[in-house]
Order: structure tokens, then C-alpha cells, then sequence
């Protein structure tokens, strides 16, 4: 028993310390890429941080794309991303990326699949914790945003919750009004994973729409 | 007529092949920097061990027999196979006159199907706010401070889970499956133990919500700093249906796992400092058998054998002080590279800095290195010192 005892504390200082990873990776990255991109020969990952790329001017430029500040103990500009960049022989056929963002009752991480020029083909939560937001989990849910891009975001704003009137965004239907906070949640994790994407894959080509230029 | 001295003479010998002399000394500075890093690092594990040891804030840990006690070892076992003891056990160990102090814990898991795609264990550790935190006094808030109120339904949450919960205080926080609402009031600095990962609720809350009143699943025992630790715990092993877990215990555990990691770099140590010490044999026998006529000369000018040996000697002595002292520069401005090293040969390796390197061990490690210097010159200084003058000068010596 006593040696049992002794490699349980082993073992449990070793899982705890796994604990650390901080950026929101996918749960089983060959399992997911084959699901979401089914005609997939393989993918490389990319980490990134907005400390490391741009420090505090890019933090600046993200915020103001996405209208609203970094908030609290964990949104800051150290966050390292983990970005799956997937391939069909040598050929990029798109990218997988989620962000963690704070809900009611934890932390949601929600991943995007996007084509090569930004569009969205698949969206699904890899960590939602709410009974009353379960219907968000439903493929339905997700299935409104497919083909959105990052141009679709740009007149939404995430801090009153409000879309353009007549806008793509406008018209997505929140199937749980009782986790009207995750579901806005989960829209700001959504414009904010598109951002990044854009700054650190797609080489900035919806700032330059954004900007006129 | 100005008289030299043998120090001069065997400072200029060094001179004369200098490249020969740089590279001797070069090879005892890489062993005087091995043999001071091995032994910084035998002071500083045993240290920062202790000191992981310590920052659990008890000495041992009484579980339910067969119960996990911590959190991962729950997940590992899926959540399953908690066993439970009564509090009255908390009187028969205060009874033992080594405790200073115990704090009752009871751990509980619900299965959290929101959590991933097919669910996973999230695990509540319900302490006592009267005997936990003080026991814990090491532990920093980063937010907030621990909850007070046994009975109420709030949450102090490590680093990494309040990371991956993306929490703060003020935060509500929900238990799953029970539908149970916290409020989030402390969030704790990194304190690169198991702490981090855990999520503290108040014990007498725990035990209601979960029907285990009057249960526990462990209890941390203090042990007054001079008791006999393995009296106390043979003592709580006569206890019925519980488990002793000694930290001592788990500290022998895992220096007999690194024990074997620390016979190879010593091996490797005593390597170097052999290799050393050949080199050094080495340099200055080859410099005496080519000075045999030059010595054969001084002798017959009047210098005794044992002048010879000393400067002979004297040579060796110099080139190990100058290697020691550039092993010991190496060793001491190096630390951080060597610490990141020999964590990666280890299995374990507890947080703070593996490598201790103070005076003390600097000066050890130089006597070390200049008792090989001196053992090592005994051989050239001796062939030196029998040197014939008659016959080193004809050319028929050695």
C-alpha cells in the first residue's frame, strides 16, 4: 500500500504539472484534422503569440478590430496560440484555430475550421460548461456560420452584442436564450479567432478591406 | 649577480609552451567545473526537494485505506473508488504529542459532460478555512483570499484552473451533474505544486451538498519540527481502515529514483577529474623529459633534489590553480545552463533552482582540484628530482 501511496503522488506531480498548457489546443489534433478536413494528408502546427509578433501595437490594432479591450487575468498579449495549418500533399487547404473566452461558469473554447481564404467550414465548442447552453452545442448552431468570414464580423460589435441590421451576422439565431451570455461569448470568441487568423495565417487580407485600402 | 628563484624558473617553463599549458589548464577547468556542478547539484536537489516537501504545508497525510487523495490520481482512476473515514479520527491523532496541527479534507468528482466531446472529471477539494490557510501560509493570492464561512457555497481556485476556467474572483463557477453554483473568491498565485491545479471549496459545504457529512477522505497532519516523524506514523498505522502517506516517505521515493541518475554524473565526474589528472601527469613529464639536460645543468650548479621537486611541482600546482579557478568562474556563471541540463537527464525534478554553487562548495571544489594538482606532480617532480647531471648533460639520460 505505502508504495502505492508514494507513486500515486508521483504520478499526480506529473499529471498536475501537465496542467500548464495555457492556449487552446485541439483535445486529439490527427482524430480532429481528419474529421474537419477529411481530404487531409497531414497539417503542421503553429504557435504564435501577439507578445512575440507585434507586442503591444498589435495587441492595439487586434483590440481595435475587434472593439473591445483584452480583459482580465488571462486575455493578455502572452497567450501562446496554437494554430493547425492543414495540408493536402504540399497544397494549404485551410487552418483550424480556437480560443479560449470566458463564460457564465468557465472557460469556453471554441474552434473554427477555415478554408485558405478565411471562410468558415466548420465551428464547434471543445469546452462549453452551462446546462442552459447546451442547445449551442448543436449542429444546427453551428451550421449558420459556415461560409462567414471575417467580413461578416466587421459590423458586429462585441460589447453591446449588436449586429448591422440586414448583416449575415444579424441573422444567426442564438437557440438558447437562457445563455444569451455564453451565446455572446461565444460571437466575441468568433470575431477575435477570425482576427487572429488573419493576423497570423492569412497575411492581414480583411484589414486591408476593413481600412478601404 | 642576481639570484633566480625556482618559482621564476617555473613560471617561465609555463610560458615557454604556452599552448601546451593553456590547453592543460583549459582541460582542469572543464573538470573543476563538472565536479562543482555535481556538487551544486547534490546540495541543491536534496534542497529544493525539501522545499516542494515543505510547501505541501504537512509532513503526513492520513487517508481513507485505498482512498486517491489527491486530484489526479482520481481522474486517473476515473473518478471512481473514493473511500471515507469518519472525522472522529481527527481526535485520535491530535492525542499524539509529535502533531501540532491536522486540517481535514474530503475530495469529490463529478462527471462533467460539457467537458470535451464525451465528458470528463472534474474534481472539488473541501478543506477547513480554520486549519487549511494557516497550515498553507506559503501560498499567494493572485485575486481574492480564502473564504472564511465553512457553510457557504464559494471556490479558491489555483492558477492553471483558474487558467483553464478562465476565472476570476467575483466569477461564478458551477459544480456539474449536482447543478451547484460557486462563487469564485480567491484566485492563487503559481506555486508550482499540485496546488495550481486544484479547486478549494470549504469542507462543511462539500459534505452537505455531497450527503458525506461527518466523512473525510484525508487528513493533513503538521509534525512538530524536532518529533519523531517515524514513531508518530508507526503509531497511526494501529488506526483502523486508514493510510499513512509520509512525505519523508515520498521524499526517499524519489531520491532513489534520481539516485541512479546521480551515480552516472558522478561517474562521469570521476571521468573527467581522472582524465584531468592525466593530462596534468602528462604536461609536465613531457616538459621534464625535455628539460632533462637544462635540470642536469641546475643540479650541477648546485641545486639539491628536492629544489627540483619544487619546481617541478610548483608548476603543477600553478596550472591547477588556474584551472580550477577558471572551472569555478564556468561553474558559478553557468548555473542556469547546467540546472536546465541535468533537468532534462532527470525524472524528476522539483521547482527552484537544482544547482547550488555558494563559497563554501567553490572552496571545496578548489581544494579538490589542488590536492589532484599536487598528486599528480608527485611523479614528474620525483623523475625530476633523480635527474644525473653527468648524464642528463652527455645526453644519455632518459
Amino acid at each position: 500500500m505505502k508504495k502505492w501511496s508514494v507513486a500515486a503522488i508521483l504520478i499526480g506531480w506529473g499529471a498536475m504539472s501537465m496542467w500548464a498548457a495555457v492556449g487552446c489546443e485541439l483535445n486529439d489534433p490527427d482524430r480532429d484534422v481528419r474529421r474537419l478536413f477529411p481530404a487531409s494528408t497531414g497539417y503542421r502546427t503553429i504557435y504564435a503569440s501577439i507578445a512575440k509578433k507585434g507586442g503591444s501595437a498589435l495587441l492595439q490594432r487586434v483590440e481595435q478590430r475587434l472593439g473591445d479591450r483584452f480583459q482580465g487575468l488571462f486575455e493578455t498579449a502572452d497567450v501562446p496560440y496554437t494554430m493547425y495549418r492543414v495540408l493536402r500533399g504540399q497544397e494549404t487547404i485551410g487552418y483550424i484555430h480556437g480560443v479560449n473566452q470566458k463564460g457564465r461558469y468557465g472557460g469556453i473554447q471554441a474552434f473554427l475550421a477555415i478554408d485558405s481564404q478565411g471562410r468558415i467550414l466548420a465551428f464547434y465548442y471543445q469546452r462549453l460548461t452551462n446546462n442552459d447552453a447546451r442547445p449551442l452545442r448543436s449542429a444546427e448552431f453551428g451550421r449558420q456560420f459556415v461560409g462567414l468570414d471575417l467580413g461578416d464580423f466587421d459590423r458586429y460589435d462585441v460589447v453591446s452584442g449588436r449586429a448591422a441590421p440586414g448583416s449575415r451576422i444579424a441573422a444567426v439565431r442564438n437557440p438558447a436564450p437562457r445563455a444569451e451570455d455564453d451565446y455572446r461569448s461565444t460571437l466575441r470568441s468568433l470575431k477575435k479567432n477570425l482576427i487572429l487568423c488573419d493576423e497570423f495565417l492569412l497575411g492581414n487580407r480583411f484589414l486591408e478591406k476593413e481600412t478601404g485600402e | 649577480m642576481k639570484k633566480i628563484s625556482i618559482y621564476q624558473i617555473a613560471a617561465k617553463n609555463l610560458l615557454r609552451k604556452r599552448t601546451r599549458s593553456v590547453l592543460t589548464i583549459v582541460g582542469i577547468g572543464l573538470s573543476a567545473w563538472v565536479l562543482a556542478s555535481l556538487l551544486g547539484f547534490n546540495r541543491g536537489y536534496d534542497s529544493a526537494l525539501k522545499k516542494d516537501i515543505d510547501n505541501m504545508g504537512f509532513q503526513v497525510l492520513l487517508t481513507a485505506k485505498g482512498c486517491p487523495y489527491e486530484a489526479a490520481t482520481l481522474m486517473l482512476k476515473g473518478g471512481t473508488g473514493l473511500r471515507y473515514m469518519s472525522e472522529d479520527v481527527i481526535a485520535d491523532i491530535l492525542n499524539q504529542p509529535e502533531v501540532e496541527g491536522v486540517t481535514p479534507m474530503l475530495m469529490q468528482a463529478v462527471f462533467d459532460p460539457e467537458r470535451g466531446e464525451s465528458g470528463a472529471i472534474d474534481a472539488y477539494l473541501g478543506v477547513d478555512p480554520a486549519t487549511f490557510p494557516p497550515m498553507k501560509a506559503f501560498l499567494k493570492f493572485k485575486q481574492g483570499g480564502w473564504f472564511k464561512d465553512p457553510d457557504k457555497h464559494v471556490a479558491v481556485l489555483g492558477y492553471e484552473a483558474a487558467e483553464l476556467e478562465q476565472r476570476e474572483v467575483g466569477d461564478k463557477l458551477l459544480i456539474p451533474d449536482k447543478n451547484i453554483e460557486l462563487t469564485v473568491v480567491g484566485i492563487l498565485e503559481r506555486s508550482g505544486t499540485q496546488d495550481d491545479g486544484t479547486i478549494f471549496v470549504p469542507l462543511r459545504m462539500l459534505q452537505k451538498e455531497f450527503g458525506q457529512l461527518g466523512k473525510l477522505t484525508a487528513v493533513g497532519i503538521k509534525v512538530e519540527r524536532k518529533a519523531d516523524t517515524a514513531a508518530l506514523e508507526n503509531r497511526l498505522y494501529d488506526l483502523p481502515d486508514v493510510q499513512v502517506v509520509s512525505m519523508a516517505q515520498v521524499k526517499n521515493t524519489i531520491m532513489g529514483l534520481v539516485a541512479t541518475a546521480k551515480v552516472m554524473v558522478f561517474s562521469i565526474a570521476v571521468i573527467a577529474i581522472l582524465i584531468a589528472m592525466v593530462g596534468v601527469i602528462n604536461t609536465i613529464l613531457m616538459s621534464v623529459f625535455e628539460r632533462f639536460r637544462e635540470i642536469g645543468i641546475m643540479k650541477s650548479m648546485g641545486a639539491m633534489p628536492l629544489d627540483v621537486f619544487r619546481m617541478i611541482w610548483t608548476e603543477t600546482v600553478v596550472l591547477c590553480l588556474l584551472g580550477g579557478a577558471l572551472g569555478l568562474a564556468m561553474a558559478y556563471g553557468l548555473a542556469r545552463v547546467t540546472d536546465l541540463l541535468i533537468r532534462r537527464l532527470l525524472p524528476y525534478a522539483p521547482t527552484g533552482s537544482l544547482v547550488l554553487i555558494d563559497g563554501r562548495l567553490m572552496l571545496t571544489t578548489f581544494a579538490v582540484v589542488l590536492g589532484i594538482g599536487l598528486v599528480s606532480g608527485i611523479y614528474p617532480a620525483w623523475r625530476a628530482a633523480r635527474v644525473r647531471p653527468l648524464e642528463s648533460i652527455r645526453g644519455e639520460g632518459e
